[in-house]
């Protein structure tokens, strides 16, 4: 997060993180399609010969005002090939919020548990557990035959606090209602760590 | 130049709050340093990718997909140090070319700078500009500003929710 009083901005960063093809490049296509391009910035695709994510994507949105300040999102997406594992930490590196997302086909199952540990870990080299940060976990692909349910990818992921949503990123279903869910949350718990610290000083 | 923990360097928090003093400090040193390099172009960056400033000629028409481009080729290279044990504080890439030199510049734990220079300021000047400039830049973000304003929005998270998703469906398209 950073403050710019003198401009009023407040300006978070949020990380797509997932296993490979889950779709965390889809979601930030959707919405850099669907966004009024002068609430936008370019969409930043770092990417191999293969058009697979090699290092990040990036967008940044310009919300109306809250109370005065100006909320700059700052959407980010990890490359998700295992791999890239020093990448996915860079990327998540300074991070105020996570959209887990998660691919629903059966047979990725055992990729979102390994996927889910491997941000677990790096979030705890910052010194973070998932419950010191906003997470939504979006069960993406739920169109496809035989889609996991988003109750049985929790059980998978042995989660009981994070939220989740279905979604179908590559019809754009799912994909604003999940940014809305992690923006709003990052900024209640911002608004309430920020207060709370300041009371203690 | 000392030599930290190896990892220090990436564990440390990149939440930074500036507050109009700072700002205008931060302003001061760039155009400072612009003028006496003489630098093309500056861009300074927090560390997560967020543009703070940019001065000089603009030779990129999306400022904001620069600093996020510009913070993630310090971290990488931060990283590259880290893993062959070269870790250092305020790390700084050189890329030569035949017109332009650039320059990208760890300036402490928060910030990055990025300058331009034309091929013909020598490198040493250049250098020995931008790491004094991290160094005052660093200074400022660490010092503690007199007033701190709360983030604390007086709203509820009810509210806070509707907010969000008003001001979200309002910048759709149509």
């Amino acid at each position: 997060m950073h403050i710019n009083w003198h401009l009023r901005e407040l300006n978070l960063k949020i990380v797509y993180y997932g296993p490979a093809l889950s779709g965390k490049t889809t979601n930030l296509e959707q919405i850099f399609a669907r966004v009024d391009p002068s609430h936008r910035s370019d969409l930043v695709s770092l990417k191999t010969h293969e058009d697979r994510t090699l290092f990040f994507d990036f967008l940044q949105l310009e919300l109306g005002r809250i109370n005065n300040l100006t909320p700059k999102i700052h959407l980010y997406t990890v490359p998700g090939q295992s791999y890239y594992e020093a990448s996915r930490r860079l990327v998540l590196r300074g991070a105020d919020g996570v959209v887990f997302v998660a691919d629903s086909s059966p047979e990725k199952a055992n990729a979102n548990i390994v996927a889910w540990q491997d941000m677990e870990m790096h979030l705890a080299s910052f010194d973070l557990t998932i419950d010191q940060i906003p997470i939504v976990l979006q069960c993406n692909k739920q169109d496809i035959f035989g889609a996991l349910p988003p109750v049985q990818i929790r059980q998978l992921l042995h989660i009981v606090q994070v939220p989740s949503l279905p979604a179908i990123a590559n019809t754009g279903e799912g994909v604003f209602d999940t940014l809305k869910l992690i923006t709003s949350s990052v900024i209640t718990q911002l608004q309430h760590q920020t207060t709370v610290v300041e009371g203690e000083a | 130049m000392t030599t930290p923990d190896p990892r220090a360097s990436i564990d440390l928090p990149s939440g930074v709050t500036l507050h109009p003093s700072q700002d205008e400090a931060i302003d001061r040193l760039l155009h400072d340093l612009l003028t006496r390099s003489p630098a093309k172009f500056i861009l300074l960056a927090e560390a997560s990718g967020q543009l703070l400033s940019a001065l000089g000629k603009r030779s990129a028409n999306d400022l904001v997909a620069l600093g996020s481009l510009v913070a993630g080729d310090l971290a990488a290279s931060q990283e590259i140090a880290r893993l062959t044990e070269q870790s250092q504080n305020y790390h700084l890439i050189l890329r030569e070319a035949s017109e332009t030199n650039t320059f990208i510049a760890e300036a402490g734990a928060h910030l990055v700078l990025f300058v331009q220079v034309n091929k013909e300021v020598p490198l040493g000047w250049a250098r020995m500009l931008i790491h004094e400039t991290s160094r005052q830049l660093a200074a400022i973000v660490a010092a503690r500003p007199e007033e701190v304003e709360k983030l604390d929005l007086g709203l509820s998270e009810e509210k806070i929710n509707r907010l969000v998703g008003d001001g979200l469906d309002s910048i759709l398209k149509g």
